[in-house]
């Protein structure tokens, strides 16, 4: 799938996506070695997108699993049609009555049928979620199981027709367990340095002026520095950017900061403290 | 280089992050995909196999450092120290080694024409029998740099030496530049021997790094917890967070399978009724828990003060767990701080009830005392669902134990739970008055160190708060 490492970084910048070194590296081995990698690391610094970019690039569709709180393995990896068997077996009754029409005893009933269960416990009768959509798929797949922190990690062994490149997301809402972890390749995503965010901002939102970039990169970096309930994202930052040019803002002037600050910062109370700082974060 | 990547982890294990066999055997196979080319990759190899944890990172980079040197780096300084002639001088010297067919001893062609992690794999090599696992102190660095040192026959390089310069003269070279020569040889010799004692002293910090590291987070784990300083208690609350963090999430996990019940017949066949007799709605039986209530009994005297202290912060992170928490702080008197956790932070409720709470702080501990009072005012708000989970060395002061009241006690509760942060080699010499309370307990714990306070807990909470009990 991919031939060296520089290429796969070439190829996350073809698409618009800022790879790391290490980013690359560990997509690389994963591609490679055909496992599953955990990425961890804060909201909104390009988790998800890594695998739907990954998804892209490969040219393989993209099946989504999002955790919540109390998704198990039934709803994870499939559900019987229940309905639909039930339906069937009423329908039916007459041909079931035929069958053990001839049946001595009760037993022989039981075994009787029970050598024609495979009928209504077969694929027709299963509904796929997405863990099983992904490994029965006639072409491979990038699997991405968001957010796996919220759910229960107890999932069982099927053979997979081809293994999917697998991408688990953790916003470290808990611990995952030991086991989980030793299986995948790790990798963290930390809020990018400076130079690297002003090319994601240059690269998302060309129309944004230079000079402007890198005082948005300057205050948001400040920001991140600051104690808040919730740090800006980068995907936040991008939309600051872009609320910004939409305004025709060349430069940052305290006036227009504090009329768009609610892009970025979301909390109440936060927004209060970089207001109150306002004239820090836009020093240069 | 397996051998190298395996003696990392070696390392990394002894600086106690948990690598799997089946982790390394990642990082073998995925060091063998990506190759050796690029320091950047190799290490982002590594960590993406080994390091699961991000607060093992900055140990990783670290050893890491230590470990793989950067050899670009280390080529950059050969160079600058060997001057600019470097190249034309080279060229030569490569020329006379092609032409002329000499038999040199093997650290001499190292030293002709060796990058530098050859010469860092010649070295390695040598320490490997010079019993550099011996190394411990600083002032053995050049003991041992002369051990590695006498591995290679100097003599035999001097020779060789003086056979290139004489071939070198045969070939008609001026004398100046003769000199030129001389002097790069020599130079990249010296620097050859100051790769010795570097390495030897890279490999102490290593030795000093592993087990200075290990050495704070087992002290920290495993030592008494009156004999902490305030830098180490502050250290501890993260501890004391990840663990309550750790319970939390078992617990979460167990109470929400506990939803999944058996078929509940009754209710099934009521709706199947609607659809002629077939069950197409099936009813689960939900499992009913009353979470337990909690009430905590804390000596704040200072001789257990710190045990109190984490033991109030472990039990309210889990505070979720229960259907009520309640606090008590006694030294003689007794007083309830519940109100405290309500409105503060827990920091700061932990710091008042400590210090602030309406007892007085000054007086010798009377556990007697404080039971009969506490009969006196909360007998009748104790029910059979109330587990008490108390804190104290049982250290009397010679003063009435007062015994019959905690028997009292708990005739009303559903358990009493006694956490003695004292040795239990102590318990009944001296003022120590526990095996007469001993027997009203269900349970009862030496509580020495944080080690021991997160296994208690976890204890309890898997075990004697199951199945709503």
């Amino acid at each position: 799938m991919f031939e060296s490492v520089e290429e796969v970084q070439q190829r996350f910048r073809d698409a618009r996506y800022i790879a790391s070194r290490r980013v690359s590296t560990v997509v690389f081995l994963a591609a490679r070695m055909g496992r599953p990698v955990l990425i961890e690391g804060p909201a909104g610094v390009g988790k998800t997108e890594l695998a739907k970019t990954l998804s892209e690039i490969t040219a393989r569709p993209l099946i989504r699993l999002q955790c919540y709180e109390g998704l198990d393995e039934g709803k994870a990896l499939y559900e019987w049609k229940y309905a639909k068997q039930l339906l069937y077996t009423q329908l039916l009754r007459d041909r079931i009555g035929e069958l053990i029409a001839d049946a001595p005893s009760l037993p022989d009933a039981v075994a009787k049928i029970a050598g024609q269960e495979d009928a209504f416990f077969s694929y027709r009768f299963l509904s796929p979620r997405p863990l099983l959509a992904a490994i029965q798929a006639e072409q491979p797949v990038v699997l991405l199981v968001d957010e796996i922190d919220k759910a229960e990690p107890e999932f069982g062994t099927v053979r997979a027709k081809h293994i999917p490149l697998v991408v688990l997301t953790s916003n470290n809402a808990r611990e995952l367990s030991d086991g989980l972890k030793r299986r995948c390749l790790h990798l963290f995503i930390d809020f990018p340095a400076p130079a690297d965010e002003l090319q994601i901002i240059r690269l998302k939102v060309p129309e944004v002026p230079e000079q402007l970039a890198r005082a948005v990169v300057s205050a948001v970096q400040k920001i991140r520095a600051m104690d808040l309930r919730k740090l800006p994202s980068v995907s936040e930052s991008l939309d600051w950017a872009r609320s910004l040019v939409i305004l025709n803002a060349r430069e940052l002037d305290p006036g227009i900061v504090e009329s768009t600050l609610t892009m970025l910062v979301k909390h109440e109370k936060d927004l209060e403290r970089v207001k109150g700082s306002l004239d820090k974060v836009l020093a240069e | 280089m397996d051998q190298r990547i395996l003696e990392f982890i070696g390392d990394l294990r002894r600086a106690e992050i948990r690598i799997s066999p089946s982790e390394a055997l990642d990082a073998l196979a995925a060091s063998a995909e990506v190759g050796l080319g690029d320091r950047e990759t190799f290490k982002a190899t590594l960590a993406a196999t080994l390091i699961k944890e991000f607060r093992d990172q900055p140990t990783f980079d670290r050893l890491f450092n230590l470990y793989f040197l950067d050899l670009e780096a280390l080529g950059e300084g050969l160079k600058k120290a060997l001057g600019p002639e470097d190249p034309r001088v080279q060229d030569l010297l490569d020329d006379l080694m092609a032409d002329e067919n000499m038999e040199l001893d093997e650290l001499t062609e190292l030293l002709m024409r060796g990058q530098g992690s050859e010469m860092e794999m010649a070295i390695r090599s040598g320490g490997q029998n010079a019993g550099l696992e011996r190394l411990m102190y600083f002032l053995q660095v050049g003991f041992f740099s002369r051990r590695i040192s006498d591995k290679f026959d100097w003599s035999a390089i001097e020779g060789d030496l003086e056979r290139i310069m004489k071939a070198l003269e045969q070939r008609g070279l001026d004398p100046g530049q003769l000199a030129r020569i001389r002097n790069y040889l020599e130079l990249r010799l010296e620097a050859f021997k100051r790769m010795i004692r570097q390495h030897v002293e890279r490999e102490l910090e290593r030795r000093a790094y592993r087990q200075g590291e290990k050495l704070t987070r087992e002290v920290l784990a495993d030592k008494p917890l009156f004999a902490l300083t305030p830098d180490e208690i502050s250290q501890m609350k993260s501890v004391v967070a990840r663990l309550a963090r750790k319970i939390k999430d078992a617990l979460a996990l167990r109470q929400r399978q506990e939803h999944k019940g058996r078929l509940d017949s009754r209710r099934t066949t009521r709706k199947s009724l609607q659809y002629g007799g077939v069950p197409m709605e099936i009813f689960l039986k939900r499992r009913h828990r009353e979470k337990p209530k909690l009430i905590t009994i804390c000596d704040v005297s200072d001789s257990v003060r710190n045990a109190s202290r984490f033991m109030l912060q472990l039990v309210w992170s889990l505070q979720e767990c229960f259907s009520r928490v309640r606090s008590y702080v006694f030294v003689s008197e007794i007083a309830e701080v519940t109100q405290a956790f309500n409105t503060y932070p827990v920091e700061r409720a932990i710091e008042w009830a400590l210090k602030g709470a309406p007892v007085d702080y000054h007086c010798r501990s009377d556990f007697g005392f404080a039971f009969s009072q506490f009969t006196k005012t909360e007998l009748d708000s104790l029910d059979r669902k109330t587990t008490i989970l108390m804190l104290g060395d049982a250290r009397n002061n010679y003063n009435d134990p007062q015994a019959w009241a905690l028997r009292l006690i708990r005739e009303r509760v559903k358990g009493i739970i006694w956490l003695n942060p004292e040795g239990q080699w102590g318990w009944g010499i001296g003022d120590s008055v526990m095996p007469l309370y001993a027997p009203s307990c269900d349970f009862v714990r030496e509580c020495r160190t944080i080690g021991q306070l997160g296994e208690v807990v976890d204890n309890l909470v898997h075990h004697w708060w199951r199945r709503g009990r």
